[in-house]
């Protein structure tokens, strides 16, 4: 009886299990195609050198990864991509952050601020940079023109290494900050409004009261957006390639510009690959680590 | 049972979909095959944009007009380093053109890549009379006596200068600087006029080989890679120091601007007269004269050279017409009749007065266009004069490296360095050449 009865609940089980494969298979089947395959291939690639035409002409096992990790010129990019990192996230989350909880209150007129401050967000990363572009021409930029107005003489925007990070990075901020916006303002917005009225009545001002209350429920927003902007930050390529191509003096030359040229400009698929994996343990490693770390301070309710 | 049979077809139906995809991006497959009736297609990549793709599509669609057996398709690739990525791409597939326009820094890639038929197969065999072209066009393309694919368009870099900010700061605008110093002295002079900067040269590693080349030095070892395929990069030696910082000198003295990289933005700044010097190639003078007009006149000049230094001249720039040679010996041949039209002497003329590139045929000069078109832009006798006086050895036949693409992008990166003051220009351009020849030998290891 008891054997029967376990065999048939095994059975069943073992039909759910085969019912969710099913389900699954087409999510599996692209992520094959599209994700582990690519991956695999790349782990197979980062262990040989190419010939000219990207074929495989040897295989080298580790030899990339020795001469990556001798390399100035990685080391450089991977601090160019520190940088930019941390010029460009906290800046964003800040700057974000402010805007919501300016424009988070019933005034009148407020919906207006909320649509220019979001819309960033529709405009494709080609199409910014190639404002951004105009702006910070060098002789015809209008920035350089205002700064004139003012009797500020001509800022080398993107000519200049010591500028040209800060330049990319004032872009990239102003291009992340529609979706940084509208998350921050949602996550505003979903704070019951009984929260701050009985803090109100228990005589907490404004700022106290965002800092206390608000932040606090916040805070799964916050790491939300964080996460993502890290991982968006790490993999920026499109302003860099439009505005500055990684120059002047490789001072933009980030990590996914520098696979970029390896793989896709001097079909060099060995060490391009070996790169990416680089770059792929590592936001794997931070994205661990912000979870272990950052997390516990997270109040889900 | 049936959900396995639900799920192969599923699979089924998902390969299926990725098929039709796959062939969706495939495009235009040209038939290689084309013995059967009509005319035989032939595919041309090109990377003529703007203006001059219309100037290309028009002499494409008068060759197809012209006669009925070959019919030419000509595809615009976007800028010849996204041309090359797209052939390189291609190579293997069916999906590659028959016949392709490559830069001239591609060439050393194009003959290792092994997927090209010589020029010279077809010139010999069909007697073609390769003395009507220009020997200093056709020397950069010709390698151990072979031509390897036909010139298509070429030009040089010429000093482009402002005749009215000469005058105003007392310098003949009649007589342009021909040495490095008379440069130095006439930027300075226009600098402290007070109106511009003196000049300014986009940071574009082509204005460094052709420095090279002026003062008869090359720019890789091994007859500048034309005896035997080069294996070290020489730009540390005399000349490039020598040059670098007289560059360098300029611009630390403000009598020289640093606009980056982009020939564009320093065109922009001698329009608005901004700079009263600019180096740009004579492809640009249309539109520079052009431009300028009711706003100031444009004069031109010989590239500059050290007043010491050795005789030299100018490398033919530009890019040529390759042959696949994985494609039917029909489809070849009838890409050979597409390539003799272009270099016929009335196509010649038609493409140089529409786009500023040199006629690369001799006879061109004869056509009664090209001669009302000289009349009208006196400055472009300038750069016919440049070609002309070059004598042909192997400086001024221009450097030949399977990595040349990278190889300038190291130039550039080295000029920024120096300009910006972060080395000197002889550690900025020793550290370039250590970079560039371990890149040549990496790429030598691959070839063979």
């Amino acid at each position: 009886m008891a054997v029967t009865e376990l065999s048939s609940l095994k059975r069943s089980k073992r039909k759910e299990i085969a019912l969710a494969y099913f389900f699954l298979a087409p999510a599996l089947a692209v992520f094959a195609l599209f994700l582990f395959y690519p991956m695999l291939k790349s782990v197979y690639l980062s262990m040989t050198l190419t010939d000219p035409r990207g074929r495989v002409a040897e295989f080298v096992w580790f030899d990339n990864y020795k001469d990556l990790f001798l390399s100035e010129a990685f080391f450089h990019s991977l601090k160019i991509t520190l940088y930019f990192v941390l010029l460009t996230v906290p800046t964003t989350i800040l700057w974000s952050l402010l805007l919501a909880a300016l424009t988070h209150n019933k005034l009148r007129g407020m919906k207006v601020f909320q649509f220019i401050f979001s819309l960033p967000i529709i405009i494709s990363v080609g199409t910014g940079s190639i404002i951004w572009l105009l702006l910070f021409h060098p002789t015809a930029g209008m920035l350089n023109y205002f700064l004139s107005k003012i009797g500020v003489s001509a800022i080398p925007w993107l000519t200049d290494p010591s500028w040209a990070l800060l330049s990319v990075s004032l872009m990239t901020v102003w291009m992340n900050m529609g979706f940084v916006y509208i998350v921050l303002l949602s996550g505003l917005q979903g704070i019951p409004d009984d929260i701050y009225e009985s803090a109100k009545i228990d005589g907490a001002g404004p700022v106290r009261s965002f800092l206390q209350i608000v932040l606090p429920l916040l805070t799964p927003t916050l790491f939300f957006v964080l996460i993502v902007s890290i991982i968006g930050a790490f993999q920026a390529f499109g302003q860099i390639n439009i505005l500055t191509k990684g120059g002047p003096m490789n001072a933009t030359n980030v990590v996914v510009f520098t696979i970029y040229q390896d793989a896709f400009i001097n079909f060099r698929f060995g060490i391009g690959s070996a790169e990416a994996l680089i770059l792929f343990a590592i936001i794997l490693a931070l994205t661990v680590l912000q979870f272990a770390v950052l997390e516990r301070k997270v109040h889900y309710q | 049972m049936r959900k396995r049979m639900t799920k192969r077809m599923l699979a089924a139906a998902m390969l299926g979909v990725i098929l039709v995809l796959s062939a969706a991006c495939g495009g235009s497959d040209g038939k290689s095959g084309g013995s059967s009736a009509g005319p035989q297609k032939v595919v041309f990549w090109h990377a003529m944009g703007g203006a001059n793709t219309k100037v290309v599509d028009q002499m494409v669609s008068d060759f197809n007009a012209s006669q009925d057996k070959v019919k030419v398709e000509a595809i615009f690739q976007g800028t010849y380093d996204d041309l090359l990525s797209k052939l390189k791409a291609s190579m293997g597939s069916k999906d590659g053109p028959s016949l392709v326009q490559m830069y001239e820094i591609g060439s050393r890639f194009m003959i290792d890549s092994k997927t090209v038929t010589p020029m010279q197969t077809f010139i010999d065999a069909d007697k073609y009379d390769l003395s009507q072209l220009e020997p200093n066009i056709t020397g950069y393309y010709t390698l151990n006596g072979k031509l390897y694919s036909m010139p298509f368009n070429t030009s040089n870099p010429i000093l482009y200068y402002n005749k009215d900010l000469f005058k105003a700061a007392g310098l003949d605008p009649a007589k342009p600087p021909k040495t490095f110093e008379e440069f130095q002295q006439a930027a300075d002079a226009i600098t402290k006029s007070g109106k511009a900067t003196g000049a300014n040269f986009a940071i574009y590693g082509w204005f460094m080989e052709q420095f090279f080349a002026n003062q008869g030095a090359e720019y890789v070892n091994n007859g500048n890679g034309r005896t035997s395929p080069a294996t070290e990069s020489i730009v540390n030696s005399e000349a490039g120091v020598k040059t670098l910082t007289w560059w360098k000198d300029m611009v630390a003295a403000k009598s020289m601007n640093n606009l980056g990289r982009k020939t564009d933005d320093s065109k922009k700044a001698f329009l608005a007269g901004q700079v009263g010097m600019i180096l740009d190639s004579t492809a640009a003078l249309r539109g520079l004269v052009t431009d300028a007009q009711g706003k100031f006149e444009v004069g031109t000049g010989f590239l500059p050279r050290p007043s010491d230094g050795k005789e030299g001249g100018v490398i033919v720039g530009g890019a040529s017409l390759w042959m696949m040679n994985d494609k039917s010996e029909a489809e070849q041949k009838a890409a050979w009749e597409f390539i003799k039209f272009l270099t016929s002497p009335k196509e010649q003329a038609y493409w140089h007065i529409n786009t500023g590139y040199f006629p690369i045929t001799k006879k061109a000069y004869d056509e009664q266009s090209v001669k009302d078109n000289l009349q009208k832009f006196p400055q472009f006798q300038t750069a016919v004069d440049q070609l002309h006086q070059t004598k042909p050895n192997t400086a001024t036949q221009g450097a030949v490296m399977g990595v040349f693409p990278e190889a300038r992008q190291i130039v550039e990166g080295a000029i920024e360095e120096t300009l910006n003051g972060k080395k000197s220009p002889k550690e900025a351009l020793d550290a370039a050449a250590k970079e560039i020849t371990a890149k040549i030998q990496t790429y030598n290891k691959t070839v063979k």
